[in-house]
């Protein structure tokens, strides 16, 4: 077992483990992982920042036992910026805030390949700052079928005067994210306004799409999860790793390139292995910077 | 006096096999609080709730669950749980001794008394054994189904038993981040004199409970209806690192 | 999910107005020996191993929560209305806030003062209660080293009293690999006395003693407990993970799956959305 020390921006971190191989059937190890999040840090963080983490541990790798972790661990170094948040029976909880890369790493240390987070930041966690609609493809269906939903949805939101944004889930299916960034947001108005929609999708496309989450009516269909525009609910942050047999990404793209590629019938190349998604990113920038910064309004709420 | 009587058992190893029963070493003596509802003072009672709905669901309608990730559960029922139940058995089983001041006291969890619950032949012979080597014995034993790590340890002719943390529930140090600094050898040494001055004999009997007695009298007065001021405790500034060695020097002048 | 202004005595909220003690750590304050102080934060030594497990609704499965109920008013009570209290008489009970607990021993309820340092094997085991590690606030870092590696060269540890929410402690502050851990003592009146059950004849046969103490230098080692794993935990996990195979996990429900389509407005605005979508 070997043991690194390294200095971040100050601050001290022993780094454990890192010729460990996490992901046995391919090859990546703990090494390779914080490598990837350190050159991914500047795309990540500012996703990352101010949002209460879940992590997703592996310490044996993506094969063995994951647990995961919504409160900070007690033993984080001093540094680690945590916040509080009130839980519905009245707990405070304290959860780990991403905000700098030293947290990234020492998140990294841990094995948490997955980083998801919630829809709004710790500080206001009852303001959403953007909607979702998780598409998640049931068997036969894939992401070439959650591709075909990503670009209806885009149109349908595009007629509204609101602009997505789609990534890949670095598992079967696609994210399109609304971004809103507005204090008065609800997690009603999200809820509402994504269960309307699903709604419409499913009445005009029922042999592609369903809103409903049993799983019968999701076999051969695309699901669009609304019900993860909750308060309670995580999304896997973009840019973060999954624990699949391979470090595939959360990876976003350009909507043209959503039309090419799924245009191309392999879906295949909607998987974004760990070094493409850097290249991608370190060529191309944030593809999802503006679900950030971007002002938008959901309509015909009142 | 010591507390009841909670389990028996015997200490085996080898060709030794001593009965003994396990008593509690500590009551604590605190004032229990309570939750209560704002306005009028009532005692709340606490109830599973469904947290979708927010309605109660009685001890019938419960099922246990291992949260696997966010609201997937793996369901296991009582039947099952019991059989991953280590066996039953009396036996407290030495496997090793180690000297016992390399315990760090981090892994102490909770102490038994152990009262022998045969002819006490064994027992003293044991105790007298590890009391003269100053070792502890390193057992593990299964008690109310759960499994137990432990201290087996002589203090006078009393034998007693410390559950021991696992290595795994004990953060290691590492963990913290902690960053060394340089100090200088005049701050080592005077810090060290500083120290050695304030040391006394450790005399526990003398410490008193005094938070206890005055929150009793702060619920007295609140009681009759009385004021309580409120104090804000002030917070001491730091003492900053080039500041050290002055404010060493300047605590041993005071104690010296 | 509501992050409300702190409000003296809403339970379970061990912050006044203005702190932040609540979100870093257990406690942050300083600990003063002589005229040095060093700002800290309290952080667990110690983490339970159980497999813990949620309670779920059997008929679909969705996670349970506590909730506090108040019995007179037959409902549910919501965190803000909730205080801590304490018993004055049969069935009497008296609210008390943060801010009036911290009065009652209010330096120590931010510093621990450390008055006397003590040699670490005069402390019987039967004093330590519960571990934690304290760790640098800015600014302390280097008083903090030195205090441990002081206490660390001359076998010492701090004698201090402490007071965490409603309760004091004595503490002991000790060095351990380079960092100060703090245990709390158990007071020594809450120590129970083991005359009545020792064995009253003390005599000891010196041929079995013999023969014990040849025992244990033939069984001496180094204490190291990562030989010993747990191994109720370990036949939890085995079955948990034996039931994730055979018979996978259950979901617990979304929420409300009924509820109304939503606001006309909103769906006229959609199907026209639609209409040009399919158009196109």
């Amino acid at each position: 077992m070997s043991r690194k020390l390294v200095e971040i921006a100050g601050k001290r971190l022993s780094l454990a483990n890192l010729e460990k191989d996490l992901y046995p059937s391919f090859g990546f190890t703990k090494a390779q992982i914080l490598k990837y999040y350190r050159r991914m840090a500047p795309f990540i963080l500012p996703h990352l920042k101010d949002r209460a983490l879940t992590c997703k541990r592996y310490p044996e790798g993506v094969a063995g036992d994951f647990f995961f972790e919504k409160r900070c661990p007690g033993h984080r170094p001093g540094w680690v910026k945590t916040a509080g948040v009130r839980q519905d029976d009245g707990e405070l909880r304290t959860v780990c805030l991403v905000n700098d890369l030293e947290t990234l790493i020492w998140v990294g240390n841990l094995a948490s390949l997955e980083l998801h987070v919630p829809l709004a930041r710790a500080a206001t966690p009852e303001t959403p700052d953007f909607l979702v609609f998780d598409l998640d493809p049931g068997e036969p269906a894939d992401i070439l079928d959650c591709a075909r939903v990503a670009l209806i949805l885009r149109d349908l939101l595009n007629n509204l005067r609101l602009t997505g944004y789609v990534k890949t889930s670095g598992q079967k299916g696609l994210h399109v994210y609304v971004p809103l960034n507005r204090p008065e947001t609800t997690f009603e108005d999200t809820k509402t306004f994504s269960r309307a929609a699903a709604a419409i999708m499913e009445k005009n496309y029922p042999d592609l799409v369903t809103a409903k989450m049993a799983r019968e009516p999701r076999q051969g269909r695309v699901f669009i999860n609304w019900s993860q525009n909750d308060g309670a609910k995580t999304m896997i942050c973009v840019y973060s790793l999954r624990a699949r047999e391979k470090p595939y990404v959360s990876c976003p793209l350009a909507w043209g390139e959503l039309e090419e590629l799924a245009g191309q019938g392999d879906p295949q190349r909607l998987h974004f292995l760990s070094a493409e998604a850097v290249s991608r990113a370190e060529k191309q920038g944030d593809l999802f910077r503006e679900v950030l910064v971007k002002q938008q309004k959901l309509p015909h709420l009142s | 006096m010591a507390g009841r009587a909670i389990w028996k058992g015997a200490v085996h190893f080898g060709d030794l096999e001593v009965p003994v029963k396990l008593h509690t070493a500590v009551k604590e003596n605190r004032i229990q609080f309570h939750l209560l509802h704002q306005p009028d003072g009532v005692k709340l009672q606490q109830q599973m709730v469904c947290a979708y709905e927010k309605t109660p669901v009685p001890a019938a309608e419960q099922t246990k669950g291992f949260e696997l990730e966010e609201g997937r559960f793996i369901l296991v029922d009582p039947e099952e749980l019991e059989e991953t139940e280590p066996q039953s058995s009396r036996l407290i089983e030495v496997h090793e001794f180690v000297k016992t001041v390399q315990i760090d006291p981090i892994f102490l969890e909770r102490l038994y008394y152990l009262e022998p619950d045969a002819s006490p032949k064994g027992y003293n012979a044991l105790a007298a054994a590890l009391e003269e080597l100053d070792a502890a014995g390193v057992c593990t034993w299964t008690m109310r189904k759960r499994s137990y790590l432990g201290a087996l340890q002589a203090r006078g002719k009393l034998l007693r038993l410390n559950t021991l943390r696992y290595a795994d529930e004990v953060i290691p140090v590492t963990s913290l981040g902690l960053r060394k600094f340089s100090l200088s050898d005049k701050e080592l040494k005077i810090g060290g004199d500083l120290i050695n001055q304030l040391t006394v004999s450790f005399e526990p009997q003398k410490f008193a409970n005094e938070h206890l007695a005055k929150l009793q009298g702060l619920l007295e007065k609140k009681a009759r209806g009385e004021k309580i001021a409120l104090l804000r405790p002030r917070r001491l500034p730091p003492t900053a690192p080039d500041q050290l060695l002055k404010a060493l020097e300047a605590s041993l002048k005071q104690v010296a | 999910m509501k992050t409300p202004e702190p409000r003296p005595g809403a339970a379970q909220q061990s912050s006044s107005p203005g702190d932040e003690r609540a979100v870093h750590g257990i406690w942050s304050g300083t600990i003063s020996f002589s005229l040095v102080a060093i700002p800290v934060q309290l952080v667990k030594a110690v983490e339970p191993g159980r497999v813990s497990f949620r309670l779920l609704h059997d008929k679909d499965y969705s996670p349970l929560v506590r909730r506090m109920f108040c019995p007179r008013e037959g409902a549910l009570v919501p965190p803000e209305e909730i205080i801590r209290g304490f018993e004055i008489g049969p069935g009497k009970y008296l609210a008390v806030t943060d801010e009036e607990l911290e009065s009652v021993s209010p330096e120590r309820s931010r510093t621990i003062e450390i008055v006397d340092f003590i040699d670490l094997e005069e402390v019987a085991p039967v004093y330590f209660d519960h571990p934690y590690y304290l760790i640098p606030a800015k600014g302390g870092e280097k008083a903090y080293g030195l205090l441990a590696e002081v206490m660390s060269r001359t076998s010492k540890a701090g004698l201090a009293k402490f007071v965490l929410h409603e309760r004091e402690y004595p503490v002991l502050l000790k060095s351990t690999a380079g960092a100060l851990a703090l245990i709390t003592l158990h007071y020594h009146d809450e120590i129970l006395g083991a005359e009545d059950i020792l064995p009253p004849e003390a005599e000891v046969d010196e041929e079995e003693k013999r023969r014990i103490k040849t025992s244990i230098k033939n069984l001496l080692a180094d204490f190291d407990p990562r030989k010993y794993a747990d191994a109720r935990r370990q036949r939890i996990i085995d079955l948990l993970k034996k039931k994730a195979k055979e018979q996978g996990e259950v979901e617990a429900p979304a929420v409300a799956e009924e509820g109304g389509e939503g606001p006309a407005d909103l769906i006229a605005a959609l199907e026209e959305s639609m209409r040009r979508v399919k158009q196109q």
